[in-house]
């Protein structure tokens, strides 16, 4: 397929953590918040005056502090943005609102913090107790614990508006770039998907990283340039796969496994549009705040949601993923050293495959996957165990 | 060779590299016959446990049992080196411990529809999560709570240092990553393998120690076949603004049995057993003010596996518990007025923080004899003391809520630097500790984090900080060996001493129980 436009801007804005839009979201006099997970709802992150940017470690090298601060059997995600904030690379930030949702990441963040790695006199953590199901109790609970670690401190350490009515145009805003990066993905479900995996990944990462409102332009732009855009021939890629799994913040790992014939047709994980880019439905009825945090309730698919309904949920979920995205099997990452994903990939690998039918991936993987030969045999292995089972199933097909 | 602490060579003349112990301790006539009478009352306790046809049948069903063919010996190895008060200490509080496991375990297996298949008693039985408080049962007057992870895999890896070890190699098989905790993952294992009772008529999981734990649960409840709910416990427990949820999750646990099982809570029955509850923990104070002395008496694992009895197992229901405590405080208080020591020399004062090995228990005793190092508190102890209400219906929820949150272990892995880090110093400054041991549990995510942090705040207070790693249940991955190894390198080349018993600096017990 011939290059998006604006492709080409978009990888180079995801080359550096405090990127070329994070500057102008502050020269516009924005306010920036470090954001660590998905657990706290974006748009309480972006009301006007402020902008989140999700943490990340772009082009990293060596994590050996990090890993003497964190040791070496620590999320390597986790310890690269530790690695990232010792560096300065965080120095921008204007503050970090943080669940505690993850162990490591929870972690990774203190260390941030009780080093006083990042050196402006206003910087603050902040660290919000989430819940890990999703019913009314929890709701409630995760409605007070935003407010008072999310909203309140935003309120008084920098003025930020935190009214329902500013809360609504977060929303809107959202929304907006949401609608733009489903239109996008939507081109995944074609015979021939008018945009890669790799492509989505860029401009859906971006939309995590940058100030939301810098970027609208060119997604809408790219929106109307794939409505023309030739697609490759339906041979070019061997299988078509959903992507689940731990964070993935680096679209090299997509690259990497479509380049050995898998295209990566959903996301569904850390990172990923599949959840986190639908509409957000506001009614007149209700606060602003209990529905966006239900939404993200209902939205949540990190295994640490424990409550029985929602581990069938995520199962279910990825199974209707394969079926809309007409997938021939489903690929399963954590990044090494994650518990919750190591759990669910385990699990999913037989459910998924014994109850579900799919073909089943199960890697781990390092952080930085650019060079793994490894991996790449692994997806290139899976890649011809789907293609031989897709054609026996044709073989079969035929002969009856 | 005699009544004083120190007396003979214990690396020399208990162990010879093989699974038995050379001889038994002698500790002079007095404390020789004591011990010796304790420890016949043990077969005599697990002679009569195996007359019963149900338990009879359960060690032949469930591969774990076999592991408790060491008791005696995982007696011997926690009074290892004591004399007097001590040794009474330790055979009060972890004696009591293995009584009452098996009463637990005749409960399980007369239930068990493979043994005694007693559905009536199975229809009364809540299981409860693995490292879960029960005190929430306190309010069921008809009810059992039951744990059978607990003997399946928790003690069985304290009795037989490898005695879960191919549970674990299950999980592994199934897919899950070796680098998980071990205790999850040897639970699971158990569960893959149908090693674990089917009985009870509900259950409850808990987000309890960790996100290993809590996904091992998750997993679990697949071959459970029984309704489960799961309580979610804040992780921030420090903070005022959770508590409420706290006490929510636990009315909906409660709101949870009573409808599967259609008894009622009763509160007073609750505030009974709270009040004892109370009681309890008013002694453990006593214990920890007379461990801040300069003569210290409920040390190590005595301190460990009593506290976790009677904290996570008991929760007040069994006036057995308070008795004992209200002994070991008579006890523990004489010898402190009598100043006694509970070792040849009191050359440190230690903190063990961090998790300690399942497969090593009996550390503290070999601190004691080979350096003498005193383990004053450990982190596994240092748990909610709040009193629980015993009046009021919303607080006693709340309270409940608090202790849930500040289960053991979890108490420290969940709620911060502020629980995992500030409180360790806070700590060492009351005990008046100059070290801290600090086990590095390898599939421990929660302190590994701290790593870097441990280190500069330990060097600015000037605490001596040793590192022992392990691998909770997998002796493999770090033996006791090696873990004996890390406290010598640190005492021979920065502190320069030499042992108070040096047949025990190095010897080999790898083929142990």
């Amino acid at each position: 397929m011939k290059d998006l436009k604006h492709l080409y801007y978009f990888e180079k804005l995801l080359e550096e953590s405090y990127n070329d839009l994070c500057r102008k979201g502050q020269e516009d006099g924005n306010i920036a918040i470090g954001h660590v997970c998905f657990q706290i709802p974006e748009p309480l992150l972006n009301l006007p005056g402020c902008f989140s940017t999700r943490l990340r470690a772009p082009r990293t090298g060596s994590i050996e502090m990090g890993t003497y601060y964190m040791s070496s059997t620590l999320c390597e995600a986790c310890r690269a943005y530790l690695e990232r904030a010792i560096e300065g690379g965080f120095n921008f930030l204007d503050c970090i609102l943080a669940p505690d949702a993850c162990a490591q990441m929870n972690r990774c963040v203190e260390n941030i913090e009780h080093q006083n790695l990042i050196n402006k006199e206003t910087f603050f953590v902040t660290y919000a107790d989430v819940p890990m199901k999703s019913d009314e109790t929890a709701l409630k609970h995760y409605v007070k614990q935003m407010r008072i670690r999310v909203l309140e401190p935003l309120n008084e350490h920098f003025g930020i508006d935190i009214s329902d009515q500013a809360l609504r145009m977060a929303v809107k805003e959202q929304n907006e770039i949401s609608r733009l990066i489903s239109a996008i993905g939507d081109y995944r479900k074609l015979e021939c998907p008018k945009i890669t995996g790799y492509e989505f990944a860029v401009f859906c990462l971006a939309s995590y990283v940058c100030p939301k409102y810098l970027i609208k332009d060119k997604l809408k732009e790219t929106l109307e340039e794939l409505k023309t855009r030739e697609p490759d021939p339906a041979d070019k890629y061997r299988i078509r796969a959903v992507m689940v799994g731990s964070e993935i913040d680096d679209p090299e790992f997509i690259k990497l496994a479509e380049e050995c014939g898998a295209l990566i047709v959903a996301d569904r994980f850390c990172f990923g549009s599949l959840p986190g880019r639908q509409e957000i439905e506001l009614t007149e009825d209700e606060d602003a705040l209990t529905q966006i945090c239900r939404t993200y309730l209902q939205w949540g698919k990190c295994p640490r949601f424990f409550n029985q309904e929602k581990v069938m949920e995520r199962r279910e979920y990825v199974d209707y993923l394969a079926k809309e995205y007409q997938a021939d099997g489903l690929i399963y990452e954590q990044i090494k050293f994650c518990d919750y994903w190591g759990y669910e990939r385990a699990a999913a690998f037989h459910i998924m495959d014994e109850e579900y039918g799919y073909p089943v991936l199960s890697v781990d993987r390092p952080y930085a996957v650019r060079s793994s030969g490894q991996l790449r045999t692994r997806i290139q292995a899976f890649v011809e165990r789907v293609e031989m089972k897709k054609l026996a199933a044709k073989k079969n097909g035929r002969a009856e | 060779m005699g009544k004083a602490f120190g007396s003979e060579p214990l690396g020399k003349t208990l162990y010879n590299g093989k699974r038995p112990r050379r001889r038994r301790e002698w500790r002079g006539l007095r404390d020789t016959w004591y011990d010796y009478t304790r420890w016949l009352y043990y077969l005599f306790i697990l002679g009569k446990f195996m007359m019963k046809p149900n338990n009879f049948k359960g060690f032949f069903r469930y591969r774990w049992m076999s592991n408790y063919l060491a008791v005696p010996d995982f007696m011997d190895r926690h009074t290892e080196g004591l004399r007097g008060t001590a040794l009474r200490l330790a055979h009060e509080g972890i004696g009591l411990i293995i009584i009452d496991m098996t009463i637990s375990l005749t409960d399980i297996f007369k239930a068990d529809p493979e043994i005694g298949n007693d559905t009536e008693l199975s229809k009364k039985m809540v299981v409860f999560d693995e490292n879960m408080m029960s005190t929430l049962m306190g309010g069921f007057r008809n009810l059992k709570w039951v744990c059978y992870e607990v003997p399946a895999i928790y003690t069985s890896s304290f009795m037989c240092q490898d005695g879960v070890m191919h549970y674990v190699d299950k999980t592994q098989e199934y897919g899950v990553p070796g680098d998980v905790c071990p205790m999850p993952a040897a639970e699971l294992g158990a569960a893959l393998e149908d090693d674990l009772p089917k009985i009870g008529v509900c259950a409850i999981q808990c987000n309890t120690t960790c996100d290993g734990s809590l996904m091992g649960g998750g997993l679990m409840a697949r071959s459970m076949g029984i309704p489960t709910f799961q309580l979610a416990s804040p992780i921030r427990h420090r903070q005022e603004s959770v508590q409420d949820y706290a006490a929510d999750e636990i009315y909906n646990a409660i709101k949870f049995i009573e409808e599967q099982t259609g008894e009622k809570y009763d509160w007073d029955y609750l505030f009974e057993n709270m009040d004892r509850f109370n009681q309890e923990t008013k002694e453990f104070l006593e214990w920890l003010e007379i461990n801040k002395s300069p003569y210290p008496q409920l040390l190590g694992a005595t301190l460990g596996f009593y506290r976790y009895g009677e904290y996570m197992a008991a929760g007040g229901r069994s006036p057995i518990f308070l008795e004992t405590s209200k002994k070991i405080t008579a006890l523990a208080t004489k010898a402190y007025q009598n100043k006694e020591m509970a070792c040849k020399e009191y050359r440190h004062r230690a903190i063990l923080w961090g998790v300690q090995a399942a497969y090593y228990t009996a550390f503290p005793n070999w601190l004691m004899n080979c350096w003498g190092i005193v383990p004053i508190n450990d982190m596994l102890c240092c748990v909610s003391t709040e009193m629980v209400s015993t009046t009021d219906k919303r607080q006693a929820l709340l309270d409940l809520g608090y202790l849930y949150e500040n289960m053991i272990m979890r108490s420290r892995s969940n709620g911060g630097y502020e629980t995992g880090v500030e409180d360790l110093f806070r700590i060492c400054e009351q005990m008046n500790v100059d070290m801290v041991i600090m086990y590095v549990h390898i599939g421990c995510k929660s302190m590994a984090g701290y790593h870097g942090l441990f280190e500069e705040e330990a060097r600015k207070r000037g605490i001596h900080w040793i590192w022992v790693s392990h691998n909770l249940m997998v002796p493999l991955d770090g033996t006791r060996r090696d873990m004996r190894t890390e406290v010598n390198r640190y005492m021979r080349t920065i502190l320069k001493e030499e042992p108070v018993d040096p047949s025990l600096e190095d010897f080999d017990d790898s083929l142990c129980w």
